[in-house]
């Protein structure tokens, strides 16, 4: 017996090698095909999307390739661009910043795309930046942080920006008196260099930030954080992520009686954050795009022939409604199209087409992109809204 | 005070899923020698399984108890047209065969259910509060589940007479044969505890937990960690070591930083693979059959 447990050794390490190495990754890819080599101006324009469609991010990288597949399939049923069709390429990225970087390779040097769109979250899209702005690729982000157009030149996004995001929030907490706010934030780069903005935005409102917990979006168990934002001096607490894992973190934080009211960002405008949260859900306000509360908006609103619109399509094609992250795809899909009807496929053209959008009217909001701000978004496009019964509700303009 | 029992609460319910996969897998090694990488598959199976079935207006007992016996079918299956069909299976080679119905299982549960993670509905009961500790339900039903069906494994192989006529067959296979015992018979018993305390796992770690495609190979490697500390051979001592991972896990997460939490059930493997292979087992040679 002690002779088999010797042998152990040898397999044991091998087993926990291997096996590790492949928690890295996952074991597909939902990329599309790739395509020739035409690059003529006459060929098919070429669109290649790099989103998160498998991995942590699936949440958000599924309905925004649902999007754009529907989105690619109405513009060439009427006719492409120019009587150009437009060919879509998806590349799933796994929700790694490596796999974003290998796509965006392949997009670029295999399939000689004309613009690129994604990724679907900070980390990956930051990664996919340096490629796209040595290979002068047009890109749009669908993804929050500003550091992924921060000084860029090739590369814009359609989410609201965490700053803008970060301002409704304290707003909020500051009319209601709160002084001291905690965070508990996603380890990756959605979450980083949040607790540094609450900072510098608190000081002129009189808030200050009294605790910091993150937690990977991959956990399950938010005991700890929560035991210690539990113990923590705060008034309220701001939780700062994406779904499922913000959601379960919302479900720990009521089970464990932290009794303060909490902020969410957009990061949780869908659906599936009812299904992580349950009925801890009730009472969370998050700044989020009007998607989601389109059926409280006034008819004058501007967005609301969009909205309606998208969802309508949307819920036909894929028998759910839209979130968020599908709106953002869908804004993505819009700047980029309209550019390319504009300016055509050249590179140089095509970028600063983008960067002249003005007052185009979007799901998330409507966009000015100028050479400054790529990010084309302002506060004016958020809306507060309050998880009620198992739905978001519009809570303040 | 209560912040590290409440700590050990969370420690103890991960731990309990940790024991069973821990279970399923020295389940399989007793009686094969088979390290089943897909262990933890068989958990996300029956999660995201079950999941189907109350979605198509089951009632949940009854989804659970379909997605129980398909996934200890599915092990069986797995037994049968894989680990049975090796002639000179050894621990290695089971790794990489396993290793391949791992991914296998994972693109098949991608393909049916998606990308994005599943919640099965929590088991009934009410969550409670103990001297400030807060406890769920479904925390309660988990425990409840390893010392149910862990601890009825665990009897079935030390106790009776089928269980250590199985690990007889692993141990002394000629001898066994003589005195009447089939060995592709212990293997599929064995295979079908392992994929029946698998789907265990899955289903009542699904309310809390979530069920996702790729979930498995990370949960099974804990579980893995976990039966290694009881030298893949003990029981008793593999449920003790995976709910002190559990634990070490909450705490490390609780007092250190939550981004160790996932490194210290390989750093444990690594200590003990190198200081004492036996794991927990107090007297390595003392085990009978």
């Amino acid at each position: 017996m002690h002779r088999a447990q010797r042998r152990l050794l040898v397999p044991a390490a091998v087993a926990a090698s291997i096996a590790l190495a492949l928690t890295g990754c996952g074991a597909s890819n939902f990329g599309g095909d790739s395509g020739g080599g035409e690059t003529a101006e006459d060929g098919p324009i070429k669109i290649g999307a790099v989103l998160d469609i498998t991995g942590v991010g699936a949440n958000l990288g599924v309905p925004e390739q649902n999007t754009l597949n529907m989105l690619a399939e109405q513009l060439n049923a009427d006719g492409g661009i120019d009587g150009r069709e437009v060919e879509l390429i998806i590349k799933d990225n796994q929700s790694t910043e490596d796999g974003a970087a290998k796509a965006t390779t392949q997009l670029i040097e295999n399939d000689d795309v004309d613009l690129i769109i994604g990724s679907s979250r900070t980390g990956p899209s930051l990664a996919m930046r340096p490629l796209v702005e040595a290979a002068q690729v047009p890109t749009i982000s669908v993804a929050a942080n500003a550091a992924i157009v921060d000084g860029s030149e090739w590369v814009f996004k359609t989410a609201q920006n965490d700053l803008v995001v970060l301002e409704r929030i304290l707003d909020d907490a500051e009319s209601k008196g709160y002084t001291k706010i905690a965070l508990v934030r996603d380890a990756t780069g959605f979450g980083e260099g949040i607790a540094d903005i609450i900072t510098e935005l608190g000081e002129e409102r009189g808030i200050t930030l009294t605790a910091t917990e993150s937690f990977e979006p991959s956990a399950t168990d938010f005991t700890a954080q929560m035991t210690n934002i539990r113990a923590a001096d705060a008034d309220a607490v701001i939780i700062w992520g994406i779904t499922p894992s913000a959601g379960l973190a919302q479900a720990a934080y009521v089970q464990l009686g932290v009794n303060k009211p909490v902020y969410q960002s957009h990061g949780v405008a869908n659906d599936a954050f009812f299904e992580a949260a349950g009925p801890a859900a009730d009472g969370v306000i998050a700044p989020m795009g009007r998607l989601l509360v389109a059926d409280e908006l006034s008819d004058d609103d501007p967005q609301k022939p969009v909205i309606d619109q998208f969802i309508a399509d949307y819920s036909a094609e894929f028998g759910s409604s839209p979130s968020s992250f599908a709106g953002h795809a869908y804004d993505a899909w819009l700047v980029g199209t309209k550019a390319i009807e504009a300016a055509g496929t050249d590179p140089e053209a095509l970028r600063d087409a983008i960067e002249a959008t003005t007052d185009l009217v979007g799901i998330s909001g409507i966009f000015t992109m100028t050479p400054e701000n790529h990010s084309g978004l302002t506060a004016d496009a958020l809306i507060m809204a309050l998880a009620e019964g198992g739905r978001w509700t519009l809570y303040e303009e | 005070m209560i912040d590290f029992l409440q700590l050990t609460v969370a420690g103890l319910s991960q731990g309990s899923v940790y024991a069973l996969l821990a279970v399923g897998l020295i389940a399989t090694y007793t009686v094969r020698h088979v390290v089943n990488i897909a262990q933890g598959d068989y958990a996300t199976l029956a999660g995201l399984g079950s999941i189907s079935l109350v979605t198509a207006g089951l009632p949940l007992p009854v989804a659970i108890l379909i997605a129980l016996i398909s996934v200890t079918l599915a092990s069986v299956l797995i037994e049968r047209l894989v680990i049975a069909r090796v002639k000179n299976l050894t621990t290695l080679v089971s790794i990489i065969l396993t290793l391949g119905v791992s991914t296998l299982l994972q693109a098949i549960m991608l393909l049916i259910w998606g990308a994005e993670a599943k919640r099965l509905p929590a088991f009934p009961g009410s969550d409670l509060t103990l001297g400030g500790v807060s406890i769920r339900s479904q925390e309660l039903w988990m425990l409840g589940a390893l010392v149910v069906v862990g601890g009825g494994v665990l009897l079935f192989y030390e106790k009776t007479r089928w269980g250590k006529a199985l690990r007889a067959s692993a141990e002394q296979p000629v001898a066994a044969r003589i005195v009447g015992i089939s060995p592709a018979a212990a293997s599929v018993i064995a295979f079908a505890i392992a994929g029946f305390v698998g789907a265990t796992a899955g289903v009542v770690s699904s309310p809390i937990y979530l069920s996702i495609w790729s979930g498995g190979l990370l949960l099974g490697l804990k579980g893995f960690v976990a039966a290694v500390l009881g030298g893949l051979v003990s029981f008793r001592a593999a449920i003790v070591g995976a709910l002190l991972l559990g634990i070490i896990e909450s705490y490390v997460a609780g007092y250190v930083a939550s981004g160790w939490k996932d490194a210290v059930a390989f750093f444990i493997l690594i200590i003990v693979l190198i200081i004492r292979p036996a794991g927990l087992v107090l007297r390595p040679n003392a085990v009978r059959v």
